[in-house]
């Protein structure tokens, strides 16, 4: 009978075990249940971490309890997927590691984000950079703010240039020929990168091409059919026969060879490429790395660029009495100016972005002053580069078309339509219609 | 089961020899009790329960019944094609080149018993360790020309860099590595474990009748432990039809090159996490539970996998 006992009592405790760790998790999803008596509770990455405290500090009446999170492409949105389903722990704020992801949060089925347009005033607004905030705006709704952004310039080795004796491109024709030539006289050398964002958003980005165009958080633009779009094709077409790009991703630690062995001439890429991978990654030593702004499109004058990466700051609609301070927080994180200067990337408000670059024009890396070149892309972000809740899929059909075309000497141009296909079908699936 | 609940006459109850017996008899039942109990708790708390909420959830929404609508969109859904193409060709691949690396492994460990044994043991089972974005650079550098100590084969398979590695097909041929590293070293401790709970009288018959070390284990080892393969098969297929960590990971490490939904597992996922649809989340995860039933089933009934000893005379 003792032992009946026995089984029981440890049947019971099993149990309760079973059941405590079930209710334990459900609550306590990513950090603590935001707004626990009037608490602001702020999400934010291990880079925005001081900031943040800095924050804290300077505020010390406000109750503020700060989550590190990773940067991981997905993590917000799953968190606040499961928030919504517990119907608690939303953050009052969060940062964005991937901004596109403001288009998940601020979708009818999330319902996360809320609109800033009454929280932070125009004028603040209006010292962004102009297009910055374009991710963050859907159907004239202002949903984030940005706090850093990633324009593509054309970033290129000074020194190989004048060893070969090559002129740093103005249009992309000149950037074609030039391409091709190096192909040609010094075999190995490439002048780009074609995989993932880095195709995508880098020349695709650059001259307009409609392949992920929002117009609102349920409609968006996809036309690949356009000649902002085959003229991409037609560019890359020659250079990927003459192997002058390359379909290695650039944070693919393969790409260093590239680097150590003199072979990257021209490199269109986003601003924090200067500081975090030509060096770092790729091992090109110091004095040689310069920026010019991206060549022009035919009938343009504009260097626009494309842009891969950037942040964004966002508000919760769950934040109730807490929004004014949320707001603030955010406004504060992303517009003061001695705290941008000292972030690590291209700051998205541009009296930050100046005192940012004073510093940058004396980094004895480049060189020469990158800063005319980022400044000048900064100021040519091409407009209709939306945040889409397919952003995945933007980058994965793009391999699995375009890439794989230049991979095979195929037909870009052929590859277009079937990632028109396949965007199109992403598009859907996440609930938008196509325009 | 019955003849431990059969009533004794009485007379039966001799002294000595019986009280034990008879005290063991509800003591017995305790024990089966003890040992089922805790199981049939987390089988209904992990198992049913949530089986049952994923049921109730995919067919309703906000307290209304859409019927069978979430179903429907995700059977029709243009990836779900893709991801179980992706996922029989990496069964097709995986579950065989597993089965074998286990078996073979553990025969010869069996075989050559030494000092060697456990320590080989343990570096079979490493890879299985490394886990979350460790792996993911771990594999990331694996697949590197450039910084893998692989680096002549993969140059001899020309692959030149890590993109082409995770791009297209070869995909396939690298996560099927990365699934028999990480979960061939658990079965082999277990399969080697069923190998040496072997009677050995059976194996000494066995020599003394002069079998071969390769008959011994073709004709007496390997159908002794039958039941543990098909075992080993059931959780692999399980875990084959269900792979969500090894695609996972590798597009930690090389974010774009591998599509979020290349596996069904991640399909679900990126409906719950990423669309916020539980319904079609749920429904897709039933329609996995189903198929991975239906493979238990098939393999338990052609492998007579319950069959006891006294039972199984064959």
């Amino acid at each position: 009978m003792k032992r009946w006992r026995v089984a029981s009592l440890a049947t019971t405790a099993a149990a309760a075990l079973v059941l405590s760790g079930c209710g334990g998790t459900g609550g306590g999803a990513g950090g603590g249940s935001g707004g626990g008596k009037g608490e602001l509770l702020v999400w934010v990455d291990n880079t925005r971490m001081p900031a943040a405290q800095q924050y804290k500090k300077a505020h010390p009446d406000l109750k503020l309890r700060i989550v590190t999170i990773p940067p991981d492409a997905g993590y917000v949105p799953t968190k606040i997927s499961l928030a919504n389903r517990t119907k608690s722990g939303w953050p009052d704020v969060v940062f964005l590691a991937n901004p596109a992801e403001a288009a998940t949060l601020a979708s009818e089925k999330f319902g996360y984000a809320a609109p800033l347009d009454d929280r932070v005033p125009q004028s603040v607004r209006d010292g962004f950079t102009p297009g910055a905030l374009d991710t963050c705006t859907f159907g004239g709704k202002t949903y984030c703010l940005r706090n850093d952004i990633a324009p593509t310039v054309l970033w290129y080795d000074a020194t190989l240039m004048k060893r070969y004796g090559y002129q740093v491109p103005k249009t992309w024709a000149e950037y074609q020929r030039t391409g091709l030539k190096a192909a040609d006289e010094h075999p190995g050398t490439i002048v780009g990168a074609v995989n993932g964002k880095y195709g995508a958003g880098i020349y695709f980005g650059s001259s307009g091409c409609a392949t992920r165009d929002t117009l609102s958080l349920t409609e968006v633009h996809i036309d690949l059919g356009q000649a902002n779009c085959t003229r991409v094709a037609d560019l890359l077409q020659p250079l990927a026969r003459k192997k002058a790009v390359t379909t290695v991703v650039p944070i693919d630690p393969g790409f260093a060879k590239f680097g150590k062995g003199d072979k990257i001439l021209m490199l269109p890429a986003p601003a924090w490429f200067g500081d975090f991978m030509f060096g770092p990654a790729f091992k090109v030593p110091g004095g040689r790395i310069a920026a010019a702004p991206m060549p022009t499109w035919p009938g343009e004058s504009k260097p626009y660029a494309g842009q891969v990466g950037g942040g964004a700051f966002l508000v919760s609609t769950h934040a109730g009495e807490r929004t004014k301070d949320a707001a603030d927080l955010v406004r504060w994180m992303t517009t003061d100016v001695s705290l941008q200067a000292k972030q690590p990337t291209y700051p998205a408000f541009t009296a930050a972005a100046q005192k940012w670059g004073e510093a940058k024009s004396k980094d004895p890396y480049y060189a020469s002053d990158p800063m005319p070149a980022l400044i000048a892309a900064a100021d040519a972000l091409r407009p209709g580069f939306g945040a889409v809740r397919f952003e995945a899929d933007w980058q994965s059909s793009f391999n699995d078309t375009l890439v794989k075309a230049v991979d095979s000497g195929g037909n870009l141009r052929n590859a277009l339509a079937s990632w028109q296909d396949k965007l199109e079908a992403a598009a859907k699936t996440t609930g938008y219609t196509v325009g | 089961m019955k003849t431990l609940t059969t009533p004794r006459p009485p007379a039966a109850a001799a002294p000595a020899p019986v009280t034990p017996r008879r005290r063991r008899r509800p003591a017995r039942r305790a024990a089966v009790w003890i040992l089922v109990g805790p199981y049939t708790v987390f089988l209904v708390v992990f198992g049913l329960a949530p089986a049952g909420y994923a049921l109730w959830t995919s067919f309703v929404d906000n307290g209304s019944f859409t019927g069978g609508h979430d179903w429907v969109t995700v059977l029709e859904d243009y990836r779900l094609g893709d991801a179980a193409a992706n996922v029989a060709t990496y069964l097709l691949l995986w579950l065989p080149i597993l089965l074998l690396t286990v078996l073979s492994l553990a025969f010869t460990l069996h075989a050559r018993p030494g000092r060697t044994t456990s320590a080989l043991q343990l570096v079979y089972y490493l890879p299985g360790a490394v886990t979350g974005s460790a792996a993911a650079l771990l594999w990331l550098f694996m697949v590197s020309p450039d910084s893998s100590p692989f680096s002549p084969l993969l140059k001899l398979l020309d692959v030149h860099s890590a993109t082409e590695a995770l791009s297209g097909g070869s995909v396939i041929a690298v996560l099927t590595v990365m699934g028999v590293a990480v979960h061939a070293g658990g079965w082999i401790v277990v399969l080697y474990g069923a190998l040496n709970a072997l009677p050995k009288d059976v194996l000494e018959a066995a020599q003394v009748d002069g079998a071969s070390a390769w008959r011994t284990m073709w004709h007496i080892k390997l159908p002794m432990v039958r039941t543990y393969v098909a075992f080993v098969l059931i959780s692999s297929f399980a875990s084959g039809s269900q792979v969500f960590v090894e695609p996972s990971v590798l597009s930690t490490g090389a974010p774009g090159q591998i599509s979020p939904t290349w596996s069904v597992n991640q399909l679900a996922y990126t409906y719950a996490t990423q669309d916020g649809d539980f319904g079609k989340a749920a429904a897709l995860s039933l329609a996995m539970l189903a198929v991975g039933v239906l493979a238990a089933w098939i393999v338990i009934t052609r492998t007579r996998m319950y069959a006891t000893d006294s039972s199984d005379s064959r």
